[in-house]
C-alpha cells in the first residue's frame, strides 16, 4: 500500500474561501432544515461496524452521533431517500449556479481541485498496469470532473451515475463492466455510504480500482475545529469519516487497499481563516501560534499532516478482489 | 516442490522463511556446513556435514552462498537439477559468470535466475510503470548512490576478503545499483570509473564512481560506498518532462530510511510558483513483497517451464560486463588511499 505526500500548494481563496462559503453554507442548513421538519428517520448503527451510533454534539443544532469503534460521524437524522437525493442534487445546482462559488471559481477549481485528480486517478491506474479503462463517475449530478475525464483521452469511456441510485441498487451501470469507479466526497453525502461502496464494488470488474475522496474527522483542522468547523455542515458533510472509518469501510466489501493519503494542503489555513474571522474562536494555544506562525512553519507542519495521515483532505485508492 | 538451499547466512534465512511459507513448496532441506549452532527451525532441515546431497530429490537449488563456492554450487545445480536460484554477485569475477553460463547453454532446460531483487521493490516498480506512461518523457540521465556504513564487524567480514569476495562494495551493493540502471537504461558502456579504498584498508573498494553510458547515449552515473555513515539509497532519474527520485528502502532494519518515491514535473517560472521548484508528489510505500516476488517467479517459471521475467543471465551478464571493464579500467586491488 501506498501514501501520497504533495508539494503542490494553493491558497483557500481559490478553491473555498471561507466568506463565500458561508452563504452557501447557510442555504445547506436551511434547506436541509426545511427538508427534515417534513418527517426524517434516525440512523441507530454504524455504517462502517454495525456499533450501535453514540451520541456526539450538534453542528447549528443538527445533532451528528460518532461511531464508538472508528471515530466517524454521522448526521442523527435522514429523510426519505428519494428526497435526500433531491436536496442533493439541489445543492448541486445551487453550487454551480451563476453567483454559486463554485461558479465563480471554477477556472482555479478545475485547475487545483479536478486537474489533480484526473492526475491522481491516471497515474494510480498505470501503477496498477491498467491501460485505457472503462471509468465509472458516481455523483449527485455530471460536472466538471466527468469532462476533464473524457479530455485526457485516457479512457475507454466515462459514465456518470447518480450516486443514490448507485447506493440503492438500481443504477443502470453494468455490474463488473468497469475498471475504475470514482466517488468523490460521494461517501460525505450519501445517505447509505454502505451501500454506496457495495454496489461500487459491484460495478468493477476484478483487479479494477475504486478511487475515493472524503474530508475527514480525523484531520488537523476538523480535530481542531470540531463541530465549530465552518467546513462541517449537512448535506455535504452528513457523513464525516475518519481514515480509520473510511479504510474500515472498504475493507468491509473485500476491496484491498492500495493507497491510503491525506495528501491535503489547506488544514492550517482553514484554522487562520476562522482565526482570522473570529480572532475569539476556541482553539489551543498552540494551534493559535500555529495559525499565527511564519511560512515555513506552516508549510511545514502540513507537509507532517500529509506524511502522517493527518490532514482532513482523504484520498484513497482499492482493488476489487 | 522440494527445494535444497546452499548457505543459512543473511539471505540463506530470508529464503527459507519465503519458502516455508509459498504453497508450491512440499519440503525444503538446507546446507551449511559452517553453521556454528543450528537453529531449532532447522531441525530436520539441516542436512548434516558429509551427508549425500538429495539431488535426485531436489526441482530448485537456492546458492545464498559466500561469492568463493557461488560459481561452482551454481554450475553444478545447473547439471545435477536444473533449476537454480543463485544469489547476486554471479561469481567473483567475470571468468566464474562465464563458467555458469557455460553451464547453463550446456542445459537448455535449464531455469536460471539471479537474485536482482531491487527491480521488485514498490518504489522501482511505480517509477517503471510511470515512465512507462509516457508522460516524463524521455529518460536524460540516471544518478544512482547506494551505500552502507559497514559497522564494527565489517573488517572481519567474508564481503572484504578479496579472495572470497572477488571485489568491494562495487560488486556487493553496487551491482544492484548497476542492475537498476540497466532496467532503466539497457545496456551500459563504461566510460570512467575511479576506485578508492578510503577508510577500511582491506584491499577491495569501498568507494566506487563509475561513468556510464547507455547505447542511446543517455549518461549514468554511480556511487557505490561502504562508508556512507547513514545508508543511502537514492535513485535520480531525470527525463525531458520531468524528474523520479526513489530513495529508502523497506528492508528488515529499515536503515536505509521510509522508502518513496517523489515525482516531480517540469516547470519553469511561467507555471510554477518559483523557478526550480516544481509540483511534486512523494509516494510512500510500506510493503516490500520483492522477496515474495521473486521466489515465486523463479517457482512458476520451474512449474510452467517457461522463461522467468527477471533475474536472468542476460541480465547478470550485463552488469558483469560493466564491472569486468571498471575493474580493467583500474587495475588490481591494492590497500591505500586510491586504488
Amino acid at each position: 500500500m501506498r501514501t501520497i505526500q504533495t508539494e503542490t500548494r494553493f491558497p483557500l481563496s481559490s478553491v473555498k474561501p471561507l466568506e463565500t462559503l458561508s452563504r452557501y453554507r447557510a442555504h445547506c442548513l436551511e434547506e436541509t432544515r426545511k427538508l427534515l421538519s417534513r418527517g426524517s428517520a434516525r440512523r441507530t448503527a454504524s455504517p462502517v461496524t454495525g456499533s450501535p451510533l453514540q451520541p456526539f454534539g450538534t453542528v447549528d443544532s443538527f445533532e451528528y452521533l460518532i461511531c464508538p469503534d472508528t471515530g466517524s460521524l454521522f448526521l442523527a437524522s435522514l429523510p426519505p431517500a428519494e428526497a435526500w437525493s433531491g436536496l442533493l442534487k439541489e445543492m448541486h445546482r445551487y453550487r454551480h449556479s451563476p453567483g454559486g462559488f463554485h461558479s465563480e471559481l471554477a477556472a482555479s477549481r478545475e485547475t487545483h481541485v479536478y486537474q489533480p485528480k484526473v492526475e491522481w486517478i491516471q497515474e494510480t491506474l498505470a501503477l496498477q498496469g491498467i491501460r485505457k479503462p472503462a471509468l465509472l463517475e458516481g455523483g449527485s449530478l455530471p460536472g466538471d470532473l466527468k469532462e476533464l475525464l473524457e479530455k485526457s483521452g485516457s479512457f475507454s469511456r466515462v459514465e456518470f451515475t447518480d450516486e443514490a441510485a448507485l447506493a440503492r441498487g438500481v443504477s443502470t451501470a453494468g455490474k463488473g463492466a468497469f475498471q475504475a469507479v470514482v466517488l468523490l466526497e460521494s461517501l460525505d453525502r450519501s445517505d447509505d455510504p454502505a451501500g454506496l461502496v457495495e454496489q461500487a464494488e459491484r460495478c468493477l470488474s476484478r483487479g479494477g480500482l475504486l478511487f475515493v475522496t472524503a474530508l475527514v474527522a480525523s484531520g488537523f483542522d476538523f480535530q481542531a475545529l470540531g463541530t465549530n468547523n465552518r467546513y462541517f455542515y449537512p448535506p455535504d458533510r452528513t457523513n464525516c469519516f475518519t481514515l480509520k472509518g473510511l479504510r474500515r469501510l472498504l475493507e468491509k466489501f473485500k476491496l484491498e487497499l492500495v493507497e491510503v493519503s491525506t495528501p491535503g494542503v489547506l488544514d492550517v489555513e482553514i484554522l487562520q481563516a476562522h482565526l482570522a474571522q473570529d480572532p475569539s474562536f476556541p482553539v489551543s494555544r498552540f494551534e493559535r501560534a500555529l495559525a499565527l506562525a511564519d511560512e515555513p512553519v506552516r508549510q511545514a507542519f502540513q507537509s507532517f499532516l500529509q506524511e502522517n495521515g493527518l490532514s482532513s483532505y482523504a484520498r484513497l485508492a482499492a482493488r476489487k478482489l | 516442490m522440494n527445494c535444497l538451499i546452499f548457505g543459512y547466512g543473511y539471505m540463506g534465512k530470508i529464503r527459507y522463511q519465503v519458502l516455508a511459507k509459498h504453497p508450491q513448496v512440499k519440503r525444503i532441506w538446507v546446507v551449511d556446513p559452517h553453521l556454528e549452532k543450528p537453529p531449532q527451525e532447522l531441525s530436520g532441515i539441516l542436512l548434516p556435514p558429509g551427508d549425500p546431497l538429495p539431488w535426485e530429490q531436489t526441482d530448485a537449488a537456492f546458492i545464498c552462498t559466500p561469492n568463493d563456492v557461488t560459481a561452482p554450487l551454481c554450475v553444478e545445480g545447473i547439471r545435477r537439477c536444473r533449476n537454480v536460484f543463485c544469489e547476486k554477485p554471479p561469481g567473483r569475477n567475470w571468468e566464474e559468470f562465464c563458467r555458469i553460463a557455460q553451464a547453463a547453454e550446456a542445459h537448455p532446460d535449464h531455469t536460471l535466475v539471479f537474485g536482482f531483487n531491487h527491480r521488485l521493490h514498490p518504489s522501482i516498480q511505480a517509477a517503471k510503470a510511470l515512465l512507462q506512461e509516457g508522460r516524463l518523457g524521455e529518460i536524460i540521465y540516471v544518478k544512482g548512490t547506494y551505500g552502507k556504513s559497514g559497522g564494527l564487524k565489517y573488517r572481519e567480514s567474508w564481503r572484504t576478503k578479496p579472495e572470497i569476495a572477488g571485489g568491494g562494495i562495487l560488486l556487493d551493493q553496487g551491482l544492484h545499483m548497476l542492475d537498476l540502471f540497466h532496467l532503466f537504461l539497457g545496456p551500459l558502456q563504461v566510460q570512467d570509473a575511479l576506485l578508492a579504498d578510503a577508510f577500511w584498508n582491506c584491499g577491495v573498494e569501498d568507494n566506487a564512481f563509475v561513468l556510464l553510458k547507455s547505447h542511446k547515449g543517455v549518461p549514468a552515473f554511480l556511487h557505490s560506498s561502504a562508508t556512507l555513515w547513514r545508508h543511502t539509497f537514492h535513485l535520480e532519474i531525470g527525463c525531458r518532462d520531468g524528474y523520479l527520485i526513489a530513495s529508502g528502502l523497506l528492508s528488515k532494519t529499515g536503515s536505509y530510511g521510509r522508502e518513496q518515491l517523489v515525482i516531480g514535473k517540469r516547470q519553469f517560472e511561467d507555471e510554477a510558483m518559483a523557478l526550480g521548484n516544481p509540483r511534486e508528489e512523494i509516494i510512500h510505500f510500506d510493503r516490500d513483497e520483492s522477496w515474495e516476488k521473486e521466489v515465486q517467479e523463479f517457482l512458476s517459471a520451474v512449474q510452467e517451464k517457461r522463461r522467468p521475467t527477471h533475474g536472468l543471465l542476460e541480465e547478470a551478464r550485463s552488469v558483469m560486463q560493466v564491472i569486468r571493464d571498471v575493474y580493467a579500467l583500474r587495475g588490481p586491488t591494492v590497500v591505500g588511499r586510491e586504488i
